[in-house]
């Protein structure tokens, strides 16, 4: 039903609808696909691979930086970019040529669903694009753009691509706002119900926010050229930075991990799911030279907490970056899982599972830095020695324990610090929690039995994460990649 | 438009960093929450007047709590 039901896009007003005195040719119409291919690829770089005609999608090929690319975008100067029988062919045509070519293939979408003119054609049509874009999932990297409305079956079509990137006129939703009210009673605008925030903040279905169309290509490009050119690891080329300072001077205080993430790349990377469970961060980005992805806790949000949705996220993405052969470094200051019946009903232990799942299956290069502290199962989960973590470095004063080492006292000396009266008993604690790191926690221990590799300065990480991944299997990039075998499952 | 400030997770109310009547600017911290036995600084997200504070120190706050409206 979705799919045919917004087929009119209805209450959504159409951006910059031209009136009907001044109705401007199709070659000036902004929402004309070949103009936009244009505006994607280098200049002068973009050949068509499809004819331009009324079948609603236009396809072409061109370079992106240089990069062979491939790019598809529907024609909402036609019935407001439905997608038919033929509209549909030209994306599958646009599929086997990315396939066969190994290039990022990338979707500019603005439609209003399936031609409901041509009835349940037009779903079978939809739904065999939505088939080659899963058998595509994982060995060429896609990117959506959404550049106006993508309802019911348009939206599918995003949602099934590696990265989706949201122009500010992009709505997304499976039905409008019409529908939404004649069947729920519930008032709501397509802004509310498929714009930047829901969508940015509350589903995770959109990665990249763009507050211009501008910005939403110059983002797509940043990502195909991450994705479709990885380039190569020079690993002496890494500078060693004082990234010490980016945290606060008490480990007690929370802080925002952006500056370590954009310190650790070369320069600042392309975050993903900024808005969305933001106390992980996930970023693409190049580290002496070669694309990499960062994962880290930010204390910041949550305390840095992983949480259902955290987990879920930075599974997807561990995923994507394992399918394209991108190496990972694992940032980790984390306090553990966040308690609470809203987790537990929320599925964080179905969602936390999919993160040690994504891990463990993982073979790409991935380095784990622990800075401050990893605590309990979120300590597992934050790519330990046990997922198969390539190296695990820590920072001198790291923790790597089952808990914080006064919590630990507390629950292990119960009785005997219940017994002692409450002026002395802060003291003793201090003093038990003392005993119990050299014996439990501590970094020496981690090394000791393995699960930490090495004590790095933070002033030598940098070089020490580059010889980790230029040593490792697929590390330095080029055509030796080692990617997992595997599709990339929305998760 | 005023900005909602709530808690996102369960915390006390550990020190109160801003006034009511304050001006702050987007990143400025309004209060500091203890939770996860950290101390995590609760940030204006736009910049404006304090024009409530809805917490005092030694409150505990529950996940969605108003904490503080800006504008």
């Amino acid at each position: 039903m979705p799919l045919t039901e917004t087929v009119a896009a209805p209450g959504i007003p159409a951006p910059a609808a031209p009136t009907p005195a001044a109705k401007p040719s199709r070659e000036d119409d902004p929402r004309n696909p070949a103009k936009r291919l244009e505006r994607l690829f280098d200049a002068g770089s973009c050949a068509l691979l499809t004819p331009a005609d009324d079948s609603g999608f236009l396809a072409a090929t061109g370079l992106i930086d240089g990069t062979p690319a491939v790019a598809y975008a529907s024609d909402a100067t036609i019935q407001a970019g439905a997608m038919g029988a033929t509209g549909c062919q030209v994306i599958l045509t646009a599929y086997e040529r990315a396939l066969a070519d190994g290039s990022p293939i990338i979707a500019l979408f603005h439609s209003s669903g399936a031609r409901l003119q041509e009835g349940v054609a037009s779903l079978h049509a939809v739904g065999q694009v939505f088939a080659a874009m899963t058998r595509a999932s994982g060995k060429i990297p896609q990117i959506s753009v959404v550049l106006g409305p993508a309802a019911g079956g348009a939206a599918y079509g995003p949602a099934l691509t590696d990265i989706v990137i949201l122009g500010p006129a992009g709505r997304i939703f499976v039905t409008g706002p019409d529908v939404v009210r004649s069947v729920t009673g519930e008032d709501v605008d397509a802004l509310r119900l498929g714009g930047p925030e829901p969508h940015g903040r509350r589903s995770g279905v959109v990665h990249v926010v763009a507050d211009t169309d501008e910005a939403a290509y110059s983002s797509a490009r940043k990502l195909a050229a991450l994705l479709g050119n990885q380039g190569t690891l020079d690993a002496a080329a890494v500078q060693d930075r004082d990234l010490a300072h980016l945290l606060p001077a008490s480990p007690k205080r929370a802080y925002d991990v952006h500056p370590l993430v954009n310190a650790v790349f070369d320069k600042s990377g392309v975050e993903l799911h900024p808005k969305w469970a933001p106390n992980v961060v996930t970023a693409l980005g190049r580290f002496g030279g070669r694309t990499v992805g960062v994962i880290a806790n930010n204390p910041l949000r949550l305390g840095g907490c992983l949480d259902s949705a955290s987990a879920e996220k930075a599974a997807r993405f561990v995923r994507m970056c394992d399918a394209f052969g991108v190496p990972l470094i694992v940032l980790v200051d984390v306090p553990g899982y966040l308690p609470g019946v809203g987790q537990e009903w929320d599925g964080v232990v179905r969602r936390g599972a999919k993160l040690l799942h994504a891990f463990a299956e993982c073979v790409v290069p991935r380095v784990t830095l622990v800075t401050r502290k990893t605590y309990g199962g979120a300590y597992i989960a934050m790519n330990s020695r046990a997922l198969g973590a390539t190296k695990v470095f820590a920072w001198p004063s790291a923790e790597v324990a089952v808990m914080g080492a006064v919590a630990a006292v507390r629950i292990i000396h119960r009785r005997k610090l219940a017994e002692v009266s409450d002026d002395i008993r802060p003291q003793m604690e201090q003093e038990l929690a003392a005993e119990h790191e050299k014996v439990s926690g501590g970094v020496q221990r981690a090394i000791e039995i393995g699960v930490v590799d090495a004590v790095v300065e933070p002033g030598a990480s940098r070089s020490a994460i580059a010889a980790a991944i230029a040593a490792a299997p697929g590390g330095l990039g080029g055509d030796a990649l080692v990617r997992g075998q595997h599709g990339n499952i929305p998760l | 438009m005023a900005e909602e400030v709530r808690a996102e997770m369960v915390a006390n109310v550990w020190k109160i960093v801003a006034a009511e009547g304050d001006e702050v600017e987007d990143g400025d911290t309004l209060v500091i929450l203890e939770s996860m036995k950290m101390e995590i600084p609760v940030l204006a997200e736009v910049s404006g007047k304090v024009s409530r504070l809805a917490v005092a120190e030694g409150d505990v706050v529950q996940e969605g709590d108003l904490i503080a409206v800006i504008g």
